[in-house]
């Protein structure tokens, strides 16, 4: 959890989502709906992007668990996809937030080895997060913006899915984020 | 309070109008901001809600013995728990009150009771509550309750509820009518119609929506029984409208023992403004049970208890000459309150819509009537654009309509009728008075960024690859600035309106702004930090805003109706002001010169014509926290108080164009290009404007082409969570091409006019112009929303709607 082992036990039907707010105080982690449709729960399992609201507690063990405290230090410097979003003013509320920068998270990783993403396909993996204030309009020149900045400043040698985070203000902090946060 | 009138010049260092960062935004993008179900207060209890499962019945017993036994129950009340409770008013009565005195909002017919014990009027309606020592258990014990209802007859339309033999949901307002409500001219708009050359008629829907803040609401109870104080902490954009209404309305107990306290907030809409039961009953069971009382609602349990927006039926008429001049304008609406007047839903309803009906356009002949009707459906209340945005639908498709039956351009005819730049101010005869506006300049601006006159190109270039390019065009005229206290008493606001501000200058220099407002996402710390820094001259990291305590900020009616940087924001700077005029006085004193001899500029103030003669403010906040030396008729320290009442409201405007492609094989809609230009008078921050911009937007296509509240006959909710009500997801919108105009409003100290939500008030009727303009050849002359695909792909068969 968040790169530090934690060890309970969990009742079968126990959501995750429960189980990091109510059990871990991790709540970063926001609940906005009951179905799965608003991905304000987006945490990283084991790298991917998944709705925590879906999944069982149970079913994560074993797993590496990221959540939006397990990307940066409390107050601390923003990764380069949180400063990009900033930039861009890509929160007004901030409750579909935390989600965003998780599963945003994910396609500035995957992406950083090829071409940046196309705005379409930003659009299209944000389609699980939903978002009333904005308009997603700057949220997607936030990603934009990221995506750019990383191809700016990333070295060729960014290892293949191991940042937690956009991994776009150095090399250092992806590395650091990567080795130190995550595992 | 202070008063502003006429030409009131700009003052400032020029940090006004620069796109600072938003200092909220790393703390959300860290996830650290706290929320209401964040908040997890020692010994916390949690209480869930039993909503009626049926729309409409009466209720003949309530068992709960067998929940009293679950495990981990603490609680559980219901109706006959709260007997002494008053019901939550409803402060909004159309009509208008003409006194100094408001009547108390006690005992209102209909009023809505913490807890419903004779009868339940809509799906959701609150019967009783668990309170228990996991939410987990709270909910289990709600299926232990057994409630046994004798059905009544359900109705959920507004024109149904009327008619002749309908269910009747209050006894105290037989026929179901809440008010008949009027605005205008009507026998000169009769005459309008009966001598024009041209009418035109609609018979127009705009749908029931739900606003859906992505944060649910939640409520935390915190009675301390040593000192017999309540603390509210809740999902609310307004609390001390939340405080007022409840210490004083509902609950009855001194104003000065409850403290409402907003967290940070997950967007509202509107909805956050209003009082719930929810709030009621987390004060009272914390104080019975002696521990904080948590509750936290599902999206299910929002959408079946918040307030739900827009939903009037409506006969429209719009009269004209051949040649494209408007002469006159009839709507008659049927408005659907719900089952209970909310906060202010009634109000919302009729003036803030009819008020609007004739937007920007200068029509000699306008008359608004509503029928406002209790349902068995959730309360109405706001909802971004609230009741603009209902103004605009109908007069923007009637222009279309008009357009259409006299073969003119749509374009054409809305610039012939423009209200003229040399009509300012311009009585639009309904009851609003625009403050100032240059609708063409706005018109022709919005034409040429869209591209309007390259449209039939387009259309014939489209249809090459099987989809029907439509063009839409959309203008309005967005009243905000709630507003002037004593004009709103005459709408029938039971509450003054104004808004307040403090600064207090720390003996470091530091200074910390507080503001009787509270965000629900606008960024007002670093807004209202901008403004104070602006008019003392400082830089604004010396500055911060606290809001959303009623312990701790200064009086203030809310954030809502685009109201904070035509309200709030002008409050902190006439506090700034009385600052500066207070350390001119100081200053003669420093310095050694006369009064007249000071100038304060920059930070600081200096002799005039001898800058070396100066002290910077940082000197100042020190000397006046020491005061050694000041003349007894200035007082030690800097802490000044503003409440500001504006002479009148603001009219923000606009002009937007939509461009669809509507798909020949499968009726979908595309939005391909979306043109706006707005005017909101003089911006603070512009990067935060244009996402209020463009949110409120794409919140505009969601009612268009996707969004509506659905009842069935039984008056049950269809559409009660997220994968049956279809919001506007990041893949359904377009960048959008934006603009501005900029006429100041002369009502405020900062030109200010509304900005947060007037983008949302356009869209509906550009996009619905645009999909009928797509459709025409067909004979299409008007599509009710949602247009979704299945509706549109039928009208392209040649069904009739």
């Amino acid at each position: 959890m968040n790169g530090r082992p934690e060890q309970f036990s969990a009742e079968p039907n126990e959501l995750l989502v429960e189980r990091l707010r109510d059990g871990l105080g991790l709540t970063g982690t926001k609940v906005g709906c009951d179905t799965g449709q608003c991905g304000t729960c987006v945490v990283r399992l084991d790298g991917r992007s998944v709705k925590s609201c879906l999944i069982l507690t149970a079913s994560a063990a074993g797993s590496r668990v990221t959540t939006i405290e397990g990307v940066t230090e409390r107050g601390g410097e923003l990764t380069g996809l949180q400063e990009a979003l900033r930039q861009e003013h890509g929160t007004q509320c901030g409750f579909c937030t935390p989600g965003m920068v998780m599963a945003l998270g994910e396609l500035v990783e995957n992406t950083a080895d090829r071409e940046a993403p196309t705005e379409p396909e930003i659009r299209e993996w944000l389609t699980g997060n939903l978002c009333r204030c904005t308009g997603y309009h700057s949220v997607v020149r936030g990603v934009q913006r990221a995506c750019s900045a990383a191809r700016a400043e990333i070295p060729e040698e960014i290892s293949e899915g191991a940042a937690v985070t956009a991994s776009a203000a150095s090399a250092a902090s992806a590395s650091a984020s990567a080795s130190g946060k995550e595992v | 309070m202070t008063a502003v009138t006429g030409e009131v010049p700009l003052q400032g260092s020029g940090l006004l109008g620069q796109p600072l960062d938003a200092r909220e935004d790393p703390q959300l993008l860290r996830g650290e901001a706290k929320y209401v179900a964040d908040i997890d207060l020692p010994g916390t209890a949690h209480m869930a809600i039993l909503g009626s499962p049926v729309a409409h019945a009466k209720i003949l017993s309530i068992e709960t013995k067998a929940a009293e036994q679950m495990p981990g129950v603490l609680k559980v009340a219901t109706a006959a728990d709260f007997t002494d409770v008053m019901p939550l008013p409803c402060i909004w009565i159309p009509g208008g009150v003409e006194s100094h005195f408001p009547p108390h909002p006690y005992g209102l017919p209909g009023a809505r009771p913490v807890l419903t014990g004779d009868a339940v009027r809509h799906v959701g309606d609150p019967i009783a509550v668990v309170v228990a020592e996991t939410p987990r258990q709270a909910a289990a014990a709600l299926a232990a309750i057994a409630v046994e209802y004798e059905p009544l007859p359900v109705v959920t339309r507004a024109d149904d509820a009327l008619a002749e033999g309908a269910p009747q949901l209050h006894e105290a307002v037989p026929g179901n009518l809440n008010a008949y409500w009027t605005c205008g001219d009507k026998d000169r708009t009769e005459a309008a119609l009966a001598e024009a050359e041209v009418t035109v008629e609609l018979d127009l829907v705009n749908q029931r929506t739900i606003n859906s803040p992505i944060e649910p609401r939640g409520a935390v109870g915190d009675y301390n029984a040593a000192t017999d104080e309540y603390t509210l902490y809740a999902s609310t954009q307004g609390p001390h409208n939340h405080r007022f209404l409840l210490a004083a309305l509902v609950l009855g107990i001194p104003f000065n023992k409850l403290r409402v306290i907003a967290p940070t907030v997950g967007g509202s809409f509107g909805t956050k403004g209003y009082l719930y039961p929810d709030m009621a009953l987390v004060l009272l069971l914390s104080k019975a049970l002696r521990r904080p009382v948590k509750w936290v609602d599902t999206r299910t349990g929002l959408m079946n208890s918040t307030v739900q927006g827009r939903d009037h039926r409506q006969h429209v008429v719009l009269a004209g000459t051949r040649d494209g001049r408007m002469t006159g304008l009839w709507a008659t609406s049927y408005a659907n309150l719900g089952a209970y007047p909310s906060t202010i839903g009634p109000g919302v309803a009729t003036a803030l819509m009819g008020r609007s009906i004739s937007g920007m356009y200068d029509i000699p002949a306008a008359f608004c009537e509503v029928y406002a009707a209790f349902t068995n459906t959730v309360s109405l209340g706001a909802q971004r654009g609230s009741g603009r945005a209902e103004a605009a639908f109908l007069m923007e498709r009637l222009v279309d309509r008009y357009a259409s039956e006299i073969g003119m351009d749509p374009a054409a005819v809305r610039r012939m009728n423009l209200v003229p730049k040399e009509k300012f101010p311009y009585d639009n005869g309904l009851g609003w008075t625009y403050d100032s506006g240059d609708y063409q300049l706005n018109f022709d601006k919005a034409m040429e960024l869209s591209g309007y006159a390259d449209m039939p190109a387009r259309k014939a270039e489209a249809r090459t690859r099987g989809k029907r390019l439509g063009v839409g065009l959309a203008t309005y005229v967005a009243i905000c600035g709630v507003g002037p206290s004593t004009r709103m008493s005459k709408e029938g606001m039971l509450g003054g309106t104004w808004e307040s501000a403090n600064i207090r200058v720390h003996p470091t220099g530091e200074v910390t702004v507080t503001v009787g407002s509270a965000s629900t996402g606008q960024s007002h710390h670093t807004v209202f930090a901008q403004v104070a820094a602006d008019e003392l001259g400082i830089d604004p990291a010396l500055v911060q805003v606290y809001e959303g305590d009623t312990l701790k900020a200064p009086y203030g009616q809310g954030t809502y109706g685009s109201r904070s940087y035509s309200m709030a924001a002008p409050a902190v700077a006439l506090t700034a002001r009385k600052i500066k005029a207070k350390l001119v006085k100081a200053g003669a004193v420093f310095l050694g010169v006369p009064e007249e001899k000071v100038v304060y500029a920059g930070g600081k103030v200096y002799e005039e014509g001898n800058e070396e003669n100066t002290k910077t403010f940082a000197e100042l906040a020190m000397a006046m926290w020491y005061g050694w030396g000041l003349p007894h008729e200035i007082e030690p320290a800097i802490d000044e108080t503003t409440h500001f009442d504006p002479p009148d409201f603001n009219y923000p405007f606009g002009t937007h164009v939509a461009v669809v492609e509507v798909d020949e094989l499968t009726g979908e809609t595309e939005v391909v290009a979306y043109t706006a230009v707005d005017d909101a008078g003089n911006i603070g921050n512009p990067k935060i404007v244009l996402g209020q911009i463009e949110g409120s937007i794409t919140h505009g296509l969601g009612q268009a082409l996707m969004e509506a509240a659905v009842y069935d006959e039984q008056g049950l909710l269809v559409s009660s969570d997220l994968t049956k009500y279809a919001l506007p997801r990041a893949a359904d919108v377009p960048f959008f091409t934006l603009d501005k105009t900029t006429t100041p409003s002369p009502h405020n100290p900062l030109g200010a006019k509304g900005a947060g939500e007037i983008a949302t008030v356009p869209p509906a009727a550009a996009v619905v112009n645009a999909v009928v303009d797509a459709l025409s050849d067909l004979g299409v002359q008007h599509i009710d929303m949602p247009l979704t695909p299945e509706k549109v792909w039928r009208r392209l068969r040649g069904e009739a709607e």
